[in-house]
């Protein structure tokens, strides 16, 4: 019986082969999608799943309570050990200092080979390998302890010393840290967030970052130095949250200080997803990508049992047969189910290969590394042979009963008709919904490209075209203002600056200030940026009051934004001049110079923050150099032959300004990127079922057709009647996908605080492109039918 | 074999009311060979469909083989069906998809045969219709006659008691035509009762007995042999 249903089926799809094609396709297009999807999202829920009890693993985060409440992932590099050795209620505690764009030289013997690792460095703690499972292949983790000791990861050890043991090899970090390789680490898993492939002792942070390491540096707190703990079995994590008051008692002197940190226990499993703690991917969007797999299986869903249902009349005869012979009701909805089921392996198994194919342009996308592989990875398995049953009963269950329901006589006679295959009205709720899906994923595209638009076209309050960042590896004076001269003498370069970071920047440094002779430091950080005297001119930043500071090599003199002045509660720009300001505790007093417009300084998420611009070369960690972009050919390279010849001991890099605002938006960016594709495919396939329904229709109404014409109906008449009916559904569906679409993204657009409005344009745009797709969709086949000789039509009734 | 008393079959649409079978009786006996005759619409064919377990009527009583039938669920009527019934149409109603051989093999699917049986039954019958050699050619590959014979064949393979034909020959040629209503000659000699409906004269004779229906009523009974 099975064989006898399967035999028939595939003849069957043999000889409907437009049929199978876009039920096929559609089918195909959606559960690759899915599969994408399936381990996108699978791949982000098991981030740093792999380690030992990472139910009791937990991140010490410190949130600051200033006039409003900022979050970091760091604490101050004493508090882990106070921990530690204060409380008990830790199994292990580590400490761990990251730092990224690591410099590795390797010296050869013959000559030296640098390597500039993205993933950076850590100076971790030992007891780091006892909370994570980062096994060593070589040497034992005590090593850790001891001073000029490194651990690398297998494939650094292969990249550094390629075809020798590892062990006892030399590498040189950042031109000042000799280090012996004395442990090498099994290659890091793709899915964990600890991307560091270089571990140093943690005693050794001194020699790159001192401030961290002071014993006694209770106040400052750096993103990158953070602690995790793994809790004893049967505390909790809101237990040791009730001890953090009194250490804060002993160790903060300061009332102040006592209101501002607030320490807390952050779940290992919530680090990837917290975007307060730097999470690298927010679960919202992770929901949001799994609805939209689910919207694309409805959508191919749709199409199958619109056509199937369209085509059971075509059927029906076949049915009347089998009834007549003694076939049974489930009997013929099992046919009519493994005929579907025929259709899903098909699409399944083509589905598995695409998403092969296409996997490596997601990783790309995505810059992640994800793998797919049938046999070793049984989840992918499992999702598949779901997934498969479930699109064969939603696909192929209401098509089947309808079959299955046929009554024989009618269906021998061919004299069944629309009513008895569910009527119009149930396609055309399906096409509505197929439809709204489309609507969704169009208005979320507009939208999330209209704020990408917004945010790198607005004026952002200073000029980032044409403007090249080049690193300064080490603050030696003599060496930055040669690298600034000669750059400023080249033809083509029209400004030039040294500073810490641009006016826009992820790099900030938050701090308090004391104003005038006010008795207490204000209840706010401020954003401090530090630069040389070219620093307005070369970024373009407006001064609306005062002057620009002097040329000087420390911060006596300070420029401050319009934000800064408001928040001081001053009546105007003109009355800051003048008074004196502190910034950070116990650093000398400056004077107020000048005050600027206020520009974006953080990405369109963060309010411009109150700012104080001042010279300081020790902090400047670039040269900032403007330049005419119709000489950049000439000048990109005489930059890099200067530039190494400056720093010989380093690798050169360098970026553009707009493609460092651009990374503000990494996130949104390949959001759009995503939504774009699978809002093309969505829309891709709701137009192989709208072909295939009008296709269907126009074949129905051939007759009518043909009556109407003789009767006098002109091409435009006939075209009206296949538009008003889509036009209906169309409208319909913008009904349901305007309000669900705006209420998404009035929300999404909440992440940003600068954003463009939720108008009209929006949804008319939105409506108004499906109407042209579907348009264009139906317009081949309506027109034909339109253009048929009445005559004929009339006569093949 | 067949009684059928006082049976009623009316269509209702929202307006209109059809009276398709008005009170109808007759009896037809084990090995008769009786043909149904009428105008169009006289509910020839509703009557056909009845007997077929295809339909059920509206009130009256249909016994087949002893038993009370009328009221039976789909379920039952299709295990009578599939068991006693063979059904040869007009237009053959042959699977476009399936072959000769499997379209005659269909019957014996459904009653749940054997495979190695059922390949020796369906190529003893194929045989004996003399379209052994079509055996893996698909219906819209043949001529009509032969389609006919194909469907006799399958109306015969699972060796029914009774043979319903609704206007056999209605679509073949006189030669053709002689052909298929000899089969059914042959068939009813071998024991198989049939119950054919015709527009045909010429037809009707082959047959022992001719119902003659009108409004949903027999009009009259013509004994022929």
């Amino acid at each position: 019986m099975i064989k006898n249903y399967f035999k028939i089926a595939w003849r069957h799809l043999q000889r409907n082969k437009s049929y199978t094609f876009i039920n096929v396709a559609g089918l195909t297009l959606g559960i690759t999608c899915s599969i994408l999807i399936f381990i996108i999202v699978r791949f982000q829920l098991s981030f740093d799943d792999f380690h030992k009890d990472t139910g009791s693993i937990y991140r010490v985060v410190t949130d600051l309570h200033h006039d409003n409440i900022s979050y970091t992932s760091g604490t101050p590099a004493p508090l882990g050990k106070a921990l530690r050795d204060e409380y008990t209620f830790s199994e292990k505690l580590a400490r761990v200092r990251t730092f990224g764009n690591t410099l590795v030289s390797i010296n050869s013997g013959k000559e030296v080979h640098k390597f500039v690792e993205k993933e950076g460095l850590a100076f971790a703690e030992p007891e780091f390998f006892d909370l994570f499972n980062f096994p060593l292949v070589k040497g034992d983790k005590s090593a850790l302890t001891a001073p000029n000791n490194a651990f690398i990861t297998e494939k650094l050890a292969h990249k550094y010393f390629p075809g020798k043991d590892a062990i006892g090899q030399t590498i040189r970090i950042e031109n000042s840290l000799n280090c012996t390789i004395a442990g090498v680490l099994k290659d890091l898993p793709a899915a964990t967030d600890r991307v560091e492939q270089i571990y140093l002792p943690f005693i050794q942070m001194k020699d790159l970052d001192p401030s961290h390491a002071d014993p006694g540096n209770w106040t400052s707190i750096n993103n990158n130095m953070q602690t995790f703990v793994r809790l004893k079995k049967g505390i909790s994590p809101a237990s040791v949250e009730k001890l953090f008051p009194a250490l804060m008692n002993k160790y903060y002197v300061d009332n102040r200080a006592r209101t501002i940190y607030h320490f807390r226990l952050q779940p290992l499993g919530d680090i990837h997803f917290n975007p307060n703690y730097s999470g690298l991917v927010e679960k919202e969007y992770i929901w949001a990508l799994a609805l939209v797999g689910l919207f694309l299986i409805i959508t191919a869903c749709v199409n199958f049992v619109n056509l199937a249902t369209a085509q059971a009349l075509t059927r029906s005869k076949e049915i009347g047969v089998r009834k007549v012979l003694g076939g049974r009701r489930f009997q013929l909805f099992w046919q009519f189910i493994a005929e579907t089921a025929l259709i899903t392996l098909l699409a399944t198994v083509i589905a598995f290969f695409l998403a092969k194919e296409a996997l490596p342009y997601v990783n790309q996308l995505l810059e992640m590394r994800m793998t797919i592989s049938f046999s070793a990875d049984t989840w992918l398995a499992a999702f598949l042979l779901i997934l498969a049953v479930l699109v064969t009963f939603l696909a192929g269950s209401y098509p089947g009963l309808v079959l299955a329901g046929f009554q024989p006589v009618l269906a021998l006679k061919g004299k069944l008709n629309q009513q008895h295959i569910g009527g119009f009205s149930l396609r055309r709720a399906l096409v509505i919904v197929q439809f709204s899906i489309s609507q969704l994923l169009i208005i979320s595209t507009i939208v999330i490209a209209g704020q990408i638009h917004y945010s790198r076209k607005t004026d952002l309050g200073f000029i980032k075209d044409g403007v090249v960042l080049l690193p300064l590896p080490i603050q030696d004076k003599q060496k930055m203002d040669h690298l600034r001269t000669t750059l400023a003498s080249m033809t083509g370069v029209e400004k030039t600056s040294l500073c810490f970071s641009p006016p826009a920047s992820g790099d900030n440094d938050l701090d308090a200030i004391t104003f005038d002779n006010r008795a207490k430091p204000e209840p706010f950080n401020i954003n401090e940026k530090r630069g040389d005297d070219q620093y307005l001119s070369t970024f373009g930043l407006t001064l609306i009051a005062g002057r620009n500071f002097f040329p000087s090599d420390s911060a006596h003199e300070y420029l401050i934004n319009e934000t800064l002045v408001r928040k001081l509660n001053l009546s105007s720009p003109q009355e800051a001049i003048g008074k004196s300001i502190s910034v950070e505790e116990g650093k000398p007093k400056g004077t107020i110079v000048g005050v600027v417009k206020d520009f974006y300084n953080y990405s369109f998420k963060g309010e411009i923050a109150p700012i104080c611009i001042n010279s300081n070369y020790r902090t400047y960690s670039l040269c900032a150099v403007k330049l005419n972009m119709a000489r950049a050919g000439q000048l990109l390279p005489a930059f890099e032959k200067l530039w190494n010849n400056t720093y010989p001991e380093y690798n050169y890099t360098y970026q553009f300004m707009d493609d460092s605002i651009a990374e503000f938006y990494e996130v949104e960016t390949v959001l759009l990127a995503l939504i774009e594709v699978f809002a093309g495919i969505a829309i891709f396939i709701g137009c192989l079922g709208l072909y295939g329904m009008v296709s269907f229709m126009a074949v129905q109404k051939t007759k009518e057709i043909g009556v109407r014409k003789v009767l006098g109906a002109g091409v435009q008449d006939i075209l009206w009647i296949f538009g008003k009916e889509f036009l209906r559904l169309l409208i319909l569906a913008f009904l349901v996908a305007a309000p669900v679409g705006g209420w998404f993204m009035h929300n999404w657009l909440q992440d940003f605080v600068y954003r463009i409005p939720l108008n009209a344009q929006v949804f008319l745009l939105a409506l108004l492109s499906t109407i042209v797709i579907a348009t264009l969709t139906i317009g081949y086949r309506t027109l034909r039918s339109a253009l048929a000789n009445p005559v004929k039509s009339l006569r093949t009734e | 074999m067949i009684k059928i008393s006082d049976l009623q079959k009316v269509y209702r649409t929202e307006e209109v009311e059809t009276v398709a079978l008005n009170h109808l009786s007759f009896e037809v006996k084990e090995g008769e060979f009786v043909s149904v005759m009428g105008p169009s619409g006289c509910g020839k064919s509703t009557l056909l469909n009845i007997l077929g377990l295809l339909d059920d009527p509206d009130g009256g009583s249909f016994i087949f083989n002893g038993t009370e039938v009328a009221h039976f669920n789909e379920r039952k009527r299709a295990d009578l069906r599939k068991r006693n019934i063979g059904f040869v149409f007009q237009s053959f109603n042959l699977i476009d998809e399936l072959t000769v051989f499997e379209n005659v093999e269909l019957p014996l699917i459904y009653l749940g045969v054997k495979g190695p049986e059922r390949k020796q039954r369906v190529e003893t019958v194929l045989d004996k219709m003399q379209i052994m050699h079509r055996r893996n050619h698909y219906p819209q590959q043949l001529s009509g006659g032969q389609q006919q014979r194909v469907a006799v064949a399958r109306a015969v393979v699972n060796n029914p008691k009774l043979i319903l034909a609704d206007e056999p020959t209605g679509n073949l040629d006189s030669s053709n035509g002689n052909e298929v209503m000899q089969l059914l000659t042959d068939l009813n000699e071998q024991g198989t009762t049939i119950i054919m409906v015709t527009h045909s004269e010429h037809d009707s004779r082959y047959s022992h007995r001719i119902i003659r229906m009108l409004d949903g009523q027999t009009v009259t009974e013509n004994i022929l042999v």
